[in-house]
């Protein structure tokens, strides 16, 4: 099986002087075709790992993405294997739904005056479709729900048809309704072939949901890594957050029985 | 909410800059006909011949006078209000143009410069102050960029934002003390800050024209990553734009068009913060729309606030700058205000 991401001695910094590392020599693989959460507390380098892989923040080691050295790539090509979805932040301008999806179609333009053709129209239009967003295509997002936004940007990153997907926190303040419905767009997607799938997420049952693998960070380091199924009784689970979880949603479940 | 199509938007904006100009043209001491300018412009340009007779006095008012002075108010405007709305994208922030870096303190201060020092050079003669001014708007934006750059390699918004202020408040403070020391000269340097369109010349125009003609068209070749740049500078990178460079550029940009004005106009605020908020709301925020919309919108404007600075108080003229800001200073408060409301 060929290897979607390959990390070698990756470590990475807010900081151009690497002083204050926040992850530290992350050592991984990733298959393709691969659904890979990754686990930790607040603040232990969850997000920043997957920005070092993709680049965006200074860092120094090595990354692989689809067999190629992210150091001598372009942004447009590291964009053409990796779609990555960061946390919905506030918007400041707008744009309509449509719009907004096309803007994931960016590296598939041409880069002057580039306009969308067809083509990329009707990729955006079938990305708004499989997040059920079809109906509101010429809403301006300011007027959208955080839940509606949240699939409009789910969509755009379809749209850039990537075959890896990078998610952090992507269920972030929303309804319990709204992460199960993206959770569904996301299982689907993630079991197309080729497709892989890495997210960072605060929900440990939906991460389990959505992976076959868990890899456990602790203080900018990888502390080990687990299989979907066997997450919830491994002890590595009660390290990575100090915290007996399995116990505690065990508490909860049986609070909701009384 | 009524849905009116974007070429009708199109044209409505179109017909407001026709009409505009025309005014501006036609309107003054001495007042001209809409038909009369429509006609010698005609004349002028197609050499069509003039109907009923007008008189040559009028001709060279229209002609060599009016026009100039209009059409430099047109580009300056539309100008400003192109580096305004890039700005605004690439830093970010609704509140953000290329004088909170600095251009306008650092053009001012060059033109200073030359007038408290009196040098001259033949070559350039009188555009020594207006090209001074722009090295020295350029210099700063650079300086800006630079140290921004040294400090946080990501080139983040709040560092520029922040170095620009400084440096800003920083050259401004040396302008004082300069038009302190020499306060034989205060009067032409508060005259040079203050902004006007009087005298201006078809030479003028061709040049800013000529600036604004490039910086549209050199705008709209990265409207697409100005785009991704609103959706926040991390999810631009994921999605291809080359951030650090695209900044740098667009930033080299719009202050270039920003400089161009201040240097041959001195400052005239509130067109550049505000237009840009009014074309978005009309054609919304994507920036192929929103680039030139604004410099049509924003040299509309212009055109008609130097018709009130002129013509209000007239023979006397008043600052163009305080007009924009007459006007714009409510507008900023009421844009600002709304738009906290929706929050």
């Amino acid at each position: 099986m060929s290897k979607a991401i390959v990390c070698n001695n990756l470590s990475a910094s807010y900081d151009k002087a690497m002083k204050h590392p926040v992850i530290k020599d992350i050592n991984m693989s990733i298959e393709t075709g691969e659904s890979v959460c990754i686990l930790g507390s607040n603040g232990s380098g969850k997000s920043t790992l997957l920005k070092a892989i993709i680049g965006i923040i200074p860092c120094s080691g090595q990354v692989l993405i689809n067999g190629q050295d992210v150091s001598k790539m372009t942004r447009k090509e590291i964009a053409g294997n990796v779609a990555f979805m960061t946390q919905l932040s506030q918007v400041y301008f707008s744009y309509s739904v449509l719009e907004t999806v096309i803007l994931g179609r960016y590296l598939h333009m041409p880069h002057f005056f580039g306009k969308p053709t067809e083509k990329d129209v009707a990729i955006a239009e079938d990305a708004l479709r499989k997040v059920g967003m079809e109906k509101l295509s010429d809403r301006q997002i300011g007027s959208l729900s955080g839940g509606e936004l949240q699939r409009v940007f789910l969509a755009r990153t379809f749209a850039q048809e990537s075959n890896i997907l990078f998610l952090d926190e992507p269920t972030n303040h929303l309804d319990l309704k709204v992460v199960s419905e993206l959770s569904e767009y996301l299982d689907e997607w993630r079991k197309t072939p080729g497709h892989t799938l890495v997210g960072v997420y605060h929900d440990i049952s939906l991460a389990l949901a959505l992976s076959d693998r868990g890899i456990f960070v602790k203080e900018g380091r990888i502390i080990g890594e687990e299989s979907a199924k066997a997450i919830m009784d491994s002890e590595i689970l009660k390290e990575t957050y100090d915290f007996d979880v399995y116990k505690y949603l065990k508490n909860r479940e049986n609070m909701i029985q009384f | 909410m009524k849905k009116i199509g974007i070429s009708t938007k199109v044209a409505l904006v179109s017909a407001f800059v026709v009409f505009s100009i025309i005014i501006s043209i036609g309107a003054g001491s001495v007042s001209v006909r809409p038909g009369d300018v429509v006609a010698i412009i005609g004349n002028k340009l197609f050499g069509i011949p003039l109907r009923n007779a007008i008189e040559e006095s009028i001709i060279s008012i229209v002609w060599d006078i009016r026009m100039p002075r209009v059409f430099s108010a047109f580009a300056v405007g539309a100008m400003l209000s192109m580096s305004g709305a890039v700005m605004q994208s690439l830093l970010q922030n609704p509140l953000a143009s290329s004088y909170t870096l600095g251009v306008s303190s650092g053009a001012s201060l060059g033109a200073a410069i030359i007038i408290v020092t009196e040098i001259s050079v033949p070559i350039l003669g009188l555009f020594l102050l207006p090209v001074t001014g722009f090295a020295f708007g350029l210099a700063t934006v650079l300086i800006v960029i630079f140290f921004s750059s040294r400090l946080d390699s990501n080139l983040r918004n709040h560092t520029i934002i922040l170095f620009g202020m400084v440096l800003s408040l920083f050259v401004n403070a040396i302008l004082t003390m300069l038009s302190a020391y020499f306060s034989q000269h205060i009067q032409r340097l508060t005259l040079w800050t203050m902004g006007t369109f009087s005298g201006r010349k078809w030479i003028h125009v061709a040049l800013l024209m000529g600036f604004f003609v490039v910086g549209l068209i050199a705008l709209l070749a990265f409207h697409r990553d100005m785009d991704l740049l609103n959706f926040g500078e991390e999810q631009a990178l994921a999605m291809g734009v080359d951030t650090k460079k695209v900044k740098f550029i667009l930033l080299i940009l719009s202050s270039m068009l920003t400089g161009a004005s201040v240097c041959f106009t001195g400052i005239i605020g509130f067109i550049d913060l505000t237009v840009p908020h009014v074309a978005r709301k009309i054609f919304g925020s994507s920036h192929g729309m929103l680039i030139p919309m604004s410099a049509l919108l924003g040299g509309g404007f212009m055109a008609l606030a130097d018709l009130l600075a002129r013509t209000v108080l007239a023979p006397r003229e008043i600052p163009v700058g305080a007009i924009t800001a007459l006007v714009g200073a409510p507008f900023f408060l009421w844009v600002y205000l709304g738009g906290r409301k929706k929050v």
